[in-house]
């Protein structure tokens, strides 16, 4: 357009739509008629967009199908060793749950042998009941003759045949003693019976938990217990049983002068 | 205009049918979608600046998505698989991102 050009100094903002924005250009584009050479452009902008879409949803189903093989064998060293480890930390924890239980069985062990010691302990100390076979002497002393160095020597020769646990009752005055290592007894002017500071009237009963057939043989040897009561005027009897009871119980006094010697010093 | 129905129609499909990636693919395809996303976003900023070709955007498509999938197959075989693609993702990334520089400048001034 030859007969343009003088214009064009003239009329300078004509040339202004020639140089459309770029957003310009792209609604222009979208909006524009299709064009036929357009076609190739659009199937691989749909492949494009077809692939994203399947890669995207491929992605939420299995995160480990689209690792490459170094990255499986990575992951796969690393799962490895974690199980070392956590098979290390079973082991360990499996050995302390040993250790937990047979230290467990030994205080079971040592707890049942303490109670073992403690009721012997008791039975010796008096301060628990009694039961098994044993005799029953029975000194019926009408004239109070019978002193306290026989009974005495009543309870010792007992001892000396094997009684485990041994009380003296007064059936006169209903009283009744254990005899322990701390037992006394003692005559008193009048003649009367003390055991342990408890005045007894007789007839007494010596009852000893033992075998019986040892401690009745005790009593009758000669120059024996019975024979010494029967010689001084009083009579004695000795019964077996199969079942005795010794229920009579010593009261533990606090000690006042002793003090326990601490060990290992 | 085709372009848009084409990538609507892409999208709509790859919802709708029910496809997974094949085993073989799977390692090329998502660098050759980051291929693919470049040469779109080179045609975006082509058709702003008013010097769109289609001939010469589909060559430049099919080439780079065939490129990045040949050099990430390359690596695969020399072992360095890994690398390369990522290699490969940040090159095509700072491309994109020089292309929607363009885009963005084209279409705010600034």
């Amino acid at each position: 357009m030859p007969d343009d050009a003088p214009e064009r100094e003239s009329d300078e903002p004509r040339f202004t739509p020639a140089k459309p924005s770029g957003a310009k250009r792209f609604w222009r584009a979208m909006t524009k008629r299709p064009q036929r050479n357009h076609v190739a452009v659009g199937v691989l902008v749909a492949m494009l967009g077809f692939a994203a879409v399947v890669q995207v949803r491929g992605d939420d189903e299995d995160a480990l199908a689209n690792a490459r093989r170094d990255e499986l064998l990575q992951i796969y060293d690393g799962l490895t060793r974690q199980g070392d480890r956590l098979e290390e930390e079973i082991s360990e924890l499996r050995r302390n749950r040993d250790e937990l239980i047979s230290s467990a069985d030994s205080e079971n062990v040592a707890l049942e042998q303490a109670q073992e010691r403690l009721l012997q302990t008791e039975i010796l100390a008096g301060t628990a009941e009694a039961e098994g076979p044993g005799i029953q002497l029975t000194i019926s002393d009408p004239d109070r003759v019978v002193r306290s160095d026989i009974i005495y020597g009543a309870i010792q020769e007992l001892r000396s045949a094997g009684a485990e646990a041994i009380q003296i009752e007064g059936l006169g005055n209903e009283s009744a003693v254990r005899v322990v290592t701390s037992t006394y007894f003692v005559t008193l002017e009048s003649g009367r019976l003390r055991v342990s500071g408890v005045e007894m009237v007789p007839p007494y009963v010596i009852t000893a938990i033992g075998d019986p057939v040892n401690l009745e043989e005790a009593m009758h040897f000669p120059q024996g217990v019975v024979s010494k009561v029967e010689s001084e005027g009083a009579e004695a009897t000795v019964t077996q049983f199969d079942e005795l009871t010794v229920d009579v119980l010593h009261e533990v006094s606090e000690p006042e002068h002793l003090r326990p010697v601490p060990e290992d010093e | 205009m085709i372009p848009a129905i084409g990538l609507l129609a892409g999208v709509i499909a790859g919802l709708l049918l029910d496809v997974s990636v094949p085993l073989a693919l799977q390692p090329y395809l998502p660098i050759a979608i980051v291929a693919a996303l470049d040469a779109v976003f080179g045609g975006i900023k082509a058709v702003m600046e008013g010097i769109f070709d289609d001939k010469v955007f589909v060559v430049s498509f099919v080439a780079n998505v065939l490129i990045a999938a040949l050099i990430v197959f390359l690596g695969d075989q020399l072992g360095v698989g890994a690398q390369l693609s990522t290699a490969v993702i940040v090159v095509l990334g700072i491309r994109i991102f020089t292309n929607v520089a363009s885009i963005r400048r084209e279409v705010f001034g600034a």
